[in-house]
């Protein structure tokens, strides 16, 4: 076997759920101040903001390129691992001011790649994504609570993508990597990566018979395998985008693989433990159904869906 | 061995067919089969033109080459209460505000001006008509006519790949206008699109002296470029009643008629000359008599003058924009640097395919079941690619989302294999189906999940996130509907025949 040596029966499901807990209290910390001073849960970055950013491929150094845009508002520049890359940020411009930068960077830069948006603009694609984020998590939580009509363990899961996500907020954070409109999606794609394994837990435990133990470690030889196999796909794109510094790709990989690294975390150590407390209560009237919680309208929208097979088994 | 399985996967697979009799017949995997050669088909045969790419696949700007820009409205959508009379309120407003403003349902008005709210609430208020909200926008008939005049402005220059789209909000209001453009730099692109274009027409009165003679709201119509029989090329346009009295008394009154080489006509496109010419020694004559209407601008003869006739053309229709914009956000991204990225991409995706395929051969060790993973994991790439050929372009985001798909694919191929073959024991065939199902209702209310999370992207139209949306629920929904099933029947057969 080659799967991590970890027994995830051995620890009392309380401290098990310790760990979880406090990363996603710091995470909230983080993600809070970023939001009392950005407005955003993470730094935003042109998309949301506003401003001008260019990519070049070039020999020159970084003091021969600030000193090319001496004229300009220059906020930040990044540099790509050895292959002569840049990610240049500038703040917003006019139109006129616009068309002029354009002509300075292509004279000297014709491969560059110039991407503006305009302050009105980034607010519109602000408040949409935040609407989108809104509406993924009603829906995922919709999904999740008709498929297992019990409601603790649902809102396990939802809590679960909650904390995945901002975790993975609070990572961005701490890296440095900007909220755009690709790492948005990315958090979005995470709302459903993180359900993925929750919902193999639930799914095994919840309706699986035999030993709770059995149930949980076979649940969790299946789940850390799929979560790590996606990890190994993600840090390969992760790498490539890097070296070859295509900034869009490689930050959804790093926004991926935060979120991957903390629903491990969390799927297998938190919502184990509150699963295995919940069943543990449980297991004598295991059969005896809890009244479905959600109102017999949202049942009904949702029914012609093909998850509603989920419902029954 | 990273590399072993995807390299002989394709053969593999259709080696198991022929091994498993059972296999084969099922309809399940008949459809994957089906399905991926249709694939290769849509992504390979060569049709129509597709210029020197080796693929059908359509690619988005960063990674084709070229520029996008995101124009906004220079104008306001009012809503009022309903127990007004709309025109009435409409003519008012326009009368306070100085502007044009339309009527586009029974209780909203398209004011065309940037005002303040303030502005707008006391000049509705004004017009005896409760206030409700304003937004920035169109209604869809400027938008649409706003998208029309775009694409013939992009269109009459040859460049062949234009897309312009108009950019909607959920309560109907047109917020921007997005053209992208494949093969443009940005300077072009901003020349072609950014500029509103206020066209004019000045004659020459004395020296470099110049009069107003009338603006491009004019011109009511504007022919594409055509040769004449002395191989001359020229613009024809029509100017309405007003435009054409105009003409006529400028020309008369400063002597075109009698010298038109001294009082060149002259073409202004935002006050920058584009086109200079005398009158024609027959329009001198006519135009004396009676007013003209239908003229037709000269370049000359040749390649150039075909060129110089295409770009007065954009210039004649340009302004007739029925709203001003401005730029909300541009990008541009080189032909050559698009090459880089496609092939970092290409690498990246080859990449994530070895490490799954080293990460399940790590779990498994048996060529038996990595083979067969990887083989469906390909074939609901190849047919996801199928697909996009015909709906989605390819962007970096997408690419991303291509890749995260290949990692999900694998995840639930995960799921099924250690279902069945829970604690290594090959199950019968009434049990192992049991366990398929069971399996399939995990994958499904998780593929239910991703769907729902990335709808909303795909239905807001937030540019660069459609395509990453579009590109993952499909990705989950073939994986779920099409190749999965199949993948289920095949592993059964193949352990089936270990046992």
């Amino acid at each position: 076997m080659n799967i991590p040596k970890y027994d995830i029966n051995k620890y009392n499901p309380k401290h098990m759920m310790l760990i979880p807990a406090a990363l996603f209290a710091i995470a909230l910390v983080i993600v809070l101040v970023s939001f009392i001073t950005t407005g955003m849960p993470a730094s935003p970055g042109i998309d949301f903001a506003g401003g001008t950013a260019v990519t070049i491929h070039t020999t020159d150094t970084k003091e021969e390129i600030t000193a090319y845009y001496a004229g300009y508002d220059i906020k930040s520049i990044d540099e790509g691992i050895g292959s002569g890359s840049y990610y240049i940020k500038f703040g917003p411009m006019s139109n006129e001011e616009m068309m002029k930068f354009n002509e300075h960077t292509n004279a000297r830069y014709p491969d560059a790649n110039i991407d503006q948006i305009g302050a009105n603009f980034g607010s519109t694609l602000q408040s949409q994504a935040l609407i989108a984020l809104l509406f993924a998590f009603i829906g995922m939580a919709v999904v999740v609570l008709i498929a297992f009509r019990k409601v603790i363990p649902a809102v396990t899961v939802v809590c679960a993508a909650i904390a995945d996500i901002t975790i993975t907020a609070a990572c961005m954070n701490i890296f440095g990597i900007e909220l755009s409109l690709a790492t948005t999606a990315a958090l979005l794609m995470l709302i459903g990566y993180s359900v993925d394994s929750n919902i193999l837990l639930t799914t095994k435990t919840l309706k699986r018979h035999g030993k709770l133990e059995d149930r949980v470690a076979g649940a969790f030889r299946t789940g850390i395998i799929m979560t790590t196999t996606t990890l190994c796909a993600i840090i390969a794109m992760f790498v490539v985008a890097l070296i070859g510094q295509v900034p869009t790709l490689y930050t959804i990989a790093a926004v991926l693989i935060f979120g991957l690294i903390s629903d491990i975390i969390f799927t297998w150590l938190f919502n184990a433990g509150v699963l295995k407390i919940y069943l543990e209560g449980h297991e004598g009237n295991k059969n005896k159904k809890q009244p479905p919680q959600q109102t017999p309208a949202t049942k009904q929208n949702q029914q012609p869906k093909k998850k509603s097979k989920g419902a029954k088994q | 061995m990273s590399k072993k399985p995807y390299n002989s996967a394709p053969k593999r697979e259709k080696k198991e067919y022929t091994g498993w009799h059972a296999v084969i017949r099922d309809p399940r995997v008949i459809v994957v089969a089906v399905l991926v050669i249709l694939s290769l088909c849509a992504i390979f045969v060569p049709v129509g033109d597709r210029g020197d790419s080796l693929t059908n696949l359509q690619f988005g700007l960063d990674l084709e080459g070229g520029s996008w820009i995101q124009l906004e409205f220079l104008s306001e959508v009012v809503t009022v209460d309903d127990f007004t009379n709309i025109y009435d309120v409409a003519t008012s407003v326009g009368k306070t505000l100085d502007c044009t403003v339309n009527v586009i349902s029974k209780n909203q008005i398209e004011v065309q001006k940037k005002v303040s709210e303030e502005e707008l609430k006391s000049a509705v208020e004004a017009a005896g008509a409760a206030f409700v909200s304003a937004e920035a926008g169109v209604g869809s008939e400027t938008a649409d006519s706003v998208k029309r005049i775009l694409e013939s402005k992009v269109n009459s220059l040859g460049t062949n790949d234009v897309k312009v789209n108009v950019l909607t909000n959920l309560n109907g209001v047109a917020q921007y206008v997005r053209v992208e453009m494949a093969g443009v730099d940005m300077n072009t692109a901003q020349e072609i699109v950014g500029s509103q274009g206020l066209f004019e027409i000045r004659i020459v009165t004395e020296g470099n002296n110049t009069e107003h003679v009338l603006f491009g709201d004019s011109v009511v119509a504007v022919q594409t470029p055509s040769k004449d029989m002395h191989g001359s090329w020229g613009v024809g346009f029509t100017l309405n009643d007003e435009g054409a009295n105009a003409l006529r008394d400028a020309c008369i009154k400063y002597g075109a008629t009698t010298n038109p080489n001294a009082h060149e006509l002259q073409m202004y496109l935002d006050g920058e000359l584009v086109y200079s010419a005398p009158l024609s020694a027959e329009l001198a004559a006519s135009i004396t008599k009676t007013p003209v209407y239908s003229l037709s601008a000269s370049t000359g003869t040749g390649d150039d003058a075909k060129q110089r006739a295409q770009e007065l053309e954009v210039h004649l229709r340009a302004g007739a924009l029925p709203v001003q914009v401005q730029i909300a956000g541009s990008g541009s991204t080189s032909a050559a640097l698009g090459d880089y990225f496609k092939m970092v991409c290409i690498i990246a995706g080859l990449a994530a395919l070895a490490a799954v395929a080293v990460a399940i051969y790590f779990r498994y060790r048996v060529a038996k079941i990595v083979l067969p993973m990887i083989a469906t994991n390909i074939a609901e790439i190849i047919i996801l690619l199928g697909i996009a050929v015909f709906i989605q372009q390819l962007d970096i985001a997408s690419i991303a989302a291509l890749i995260a798909v290949l990692g999900t694919g694998i995840d639930q191929l995960v799921i099924i294999t250690d279902e069945v073959i829970h604690e290594g024991i090959v199950p019968s065939q009434a049990l192992y189906m049991k366990r398929l199902k069971r399996a399939l209702v995990i994958i499904m209310t998780s593929a239910a999940t991703v769907v729902i999370a990335l709808v909303p992207l795909v239905i807001m139209d937030l540019s660069t996130l459609k395509g990453f949306a579009i590109i993952s629920i499909l990705g989950v929904l073939i994986g779920v509907i099409i190749t999965r099933p199949a993948y289920g029947k095949i592993i059964m057969e193949i352990l089936s025949k270990t046992k």
